[in-house]
């Protein structure tokens, strides 16, 4: 029973988090494919109805559109009935923390995901510029130092909207080599039951051996 | 030196939705030159205003940068009618255009980078094949190539033994050629420099069922997983002495390919010294 | 040539592998399951695949492309594409010395790897790479208010690895602030690049 329809993009970090999120919490969904690129679809009159901003990825369930990434991962965690534990709220550390990462999220999207795009695809932005953000932004999961986890004990949203373009970072030439607590926190989510991958991010052959 | 024999080949540059975006600014062997207009009327040119040779082909926009180029070659199966034509757009890799290309030709690594996808563990055996240079058309074939495969297309059901034939025409493109109704996957690598390059997927399939979007993100889903091998390969250009990187017998097409390009003097993007 | 510090015991748990460097060479620094330490030229034999982003598998690593498993003693003990081949001996990947002392990993290019720093007293607080050479990060001594070493070790042209220990007898707190001032130090190394 499909809980909601995702428009998708297979490239896509952002829509990535909605497809490893639902493979994490064990929500079935509808998918269509949307010709991000070459085709610039997400730019149709169609697209822009569902999310004027023109971006992926968007969710329809029901009445209710979703074109921001970070609500739709919410409203996952409610849906899925797992919301204590994927959105811990009920402290205010946890609930700032939580904010913040969240916030996080974001400006790892907008600038690893631009570099990433302008790396691979000559999306039409300053590419050393959103680089030099994107270091910025990396070096901020230092909370990793001595935790496993972003906000609280174990993973939740938080871990999985940072998740995507942490680990592509190397895709727009920003490589880990300098961080040993990302790459542990990588390795925790690649091995999370239930974890799927996306081009850039390679299976965990090791757990298969 | 090096660069010689590539200028007189076609390289792909532009396809129909890259055009309708306006100007762009790109590279071909190591030198900036500028694509616009439409297919109807397409003008590649230099910085200083040369105006270089086009043609269509296989739904893309190609040019030389030579004074006697090879003739592009043809796909007469991409011609076909009762096929969908899918190019898919342009991805751009910090890597030899060469390393690209023997990429595209290797079975092997499909368990490892295309997991559940291409292969899967412990279907990694690779049996023997074919390999010839085929002088008359100086192409490297290599045929009667069989791997074990969970998902080899968007159409397919459970897994299946698909039968692969792989045919190079020119350095940097790889195609495979008639074989009954057998899909059409190739790439059509433009060299950037001798240590980048966009590559422009191509394919022409026996399939009008899948949507549209899913058969190019297929494609990008495959290509992609390899870029992240591509561009951590080293030494970046590719070693042309065979002691430099150790073969095994699943390398056939790619020993061939080494080769082949050693033989035709196609250098730009191989180093032929030591490490 | 000197031994050089590539990085934190702590950092590399069993069955990983990391990337690292000394003196221009690229490194893949991996512990087997049961614990044995190696630091390779960061190259497969085969193809020049990365061995950094390889996985381990018991006592042997793993390239990513082809799979193709490297023991502890270097040698290639199965390529999957022949998974009934025993593979010729000739085919290895390239060792350096490594050891780990005081809780760093050491490294040499030639020769056996001998700590270039008696650690005693201390402990290791972190590594952190900075975006500039070795001479604009300077010996530093000192980080809010506790002593501290620092082992440098360039990367490349333009980056440096800073391993840095703390007093053995820091506290959460002292460590705590002394990363903060490292960040902030880095920071303005950078700036001035």
């Amino acid at each position: 029973m499909a809980a909601f329809t995702l428009y998708d993009y297979v490239l896509s970090g952002n829509c990535y988090k909605i497809r490893l999120f639902a493979s994490l919490t064990g929500l079935a969904y509808d998918s269509v494919a949307v010709d991000f690129y070459p085709g610039f679809e997400h730019r149709s009159e169609e697209m822009l109805a569902l999310s004027p901003a023109g971006t992926l990825p968007i969710i329809v369930a029901g009445e209710q559109v979703m074109a921001e990434t970070n609500d739709m991962l919410v409203w996952m965690a409610e849906q899925s009935g797992k919301g204590a534990d994927w959105y811990p709220v009920a402290t205010p550390e946890d609930a700032a923390n939580m904010q913040q990462a969240l916030a996080l999220s974001s400006r790892l999207t907008a600038s690893v995901g631009l570099a990433r795009l302008n790396a691979m695809l000559d999306w039409p932005v300053d590419g050393a510029a959103k680089r030099a953000e994107g270091l910025k932004d990396l070096r901020e999961l230092r909370r990793l130092d001595g935790c496993k986890w972003l906000v609280g004990e174990g993973p939740t949203v938080a871990d999985i909207a940072c998740f995507p373009y942490a680990a592509l970072s190397p895709d727009s030439g920003l490589d880990h080599d300098g961080f040993p607590s990302i790459r542990e926190w990588l390795y925790q989510i690649r091995s999370l039951p239930g974890f799927i991958t996306m081009p850039g991010i390679h299976a965990l052959h090791e757990l298969r051996g | 030196m090096s660069r010689e024999h590539a200028l007189n080949d076609w390289y792909a540059v532009a396809d129909a939705n890259s055009l309708k975006r306006g100007l762009a600014t790109t590279k071909l062997l190591g030198e900036d030159i500028t694509v616009s207009g439409s297919f109807d009327a397409p003008v590649v040119e230099t910085t200083d205003g040369k105006r270089l040779p086009t043609q269509v082909k296989f739904d893309h926009l190609w040019t030389t940068l030579g004074a006697d180029p090879r003739p592009l070659f043809d796909i007469p199966e991409g011609d076909e009618d009762g096929r969908t034509r899918v190019p898919c757009g342009m991805v751009r890799v910090k890597c030899s255009p060469l390393r690209a290309v023997e990429n595209f030709l290797d079975i092997a690594h499909f368990p490892f980078v295309h997991t559940d996808v291409l292969g899967a563990e412990p279907h990694t055996e690779v049996e023997p094949y074919k390999v010839e240079i085929r002088e008359t058309d100086d192409e490297v074939w290599a045929t009667k190539v069989k791997f074990f495969q969970p998902q080899a297309a968007k159409s397919a059901g459970g897994g299946i033994t698909t039968d692969y034939v792989y045919r190079v025409p020119a350095p940097t493109t790889a195609v495979p050629p008639k074989h009954e109704a057998q899909d059409i996957i190739t790439i059509f690598v433009q060299p950037r420099s001798e240590t980048e390059c966009d590559v422009w997927p191509w394919m022409a399939l026996y399939d009008f069922e899948t949507p549209y979007a899913e058969l190019v993100q297929f494609q990008q889903l495959i290509f992609l997983q390899d870029r992240s091998i591509l561009e951590n390969q080293r030494p970046v250009r590719l070693p042309l002495d065979p002691k430099m990187e150790i073969p095994t017998r699943a390398d056939l097409t790619s020993v061939a390919y080494r080769r082949w390009l050693k033989k035709r003097g196609a250098l730009y993007g191989a180093s032929e010294g030591p490490l | 040539m000197s031994t050089k510090a590539v990085g934190l015991s702590r950092d590399l748990p069993a069955g990983r592998v990391m990337p690292a460097h000394v003196a221009g060479q690229d490194l893949a620094v991996w512990r087997s399951v049961s614990g044995v330490l190696s630091a390779w030229d960061n190259r497969c034999p085969h193809r020049g695949m990365a061995l950094s982003h390889g996985f381990v598998r018991g006592e042997a690593l793993a390239c990513l492309y082809h799979g193709w498993h490297f023991d502890c003693d270097r040698h290639c003990t199965l390529i999957p594409s022949h998974p009934d081949l025993t593979p010729p001996e000739t085919i290895q990947t390239r060792a350096f010395s490594a050891l780990e002392d005081g809780g760093v990993i050491w490294v040499a290019l030639e020769g056996e790897a001998q700590p270039s720093d008696d650690l005693s007293g201390y402990k290791p607080l972190r590594t952190m790479q900075f975006h500039a050479p070795e001479d604009a990060v300077g010996t530093i001594n000192i980080l809010a208010d506790q002593p501290v070493k620092t082992l440098l070790n360039p990367w490349g042209e333009s980056r440096t690895l800073v391993t840095t220990l703390i007093a053995a007898t820091a506290s959460i707190q002292a460590m705590k602030d002394a990363t903060i001032a490292l960040e902030t130090l880095r920071q303005q190394v950078e700036a001035r690049q």
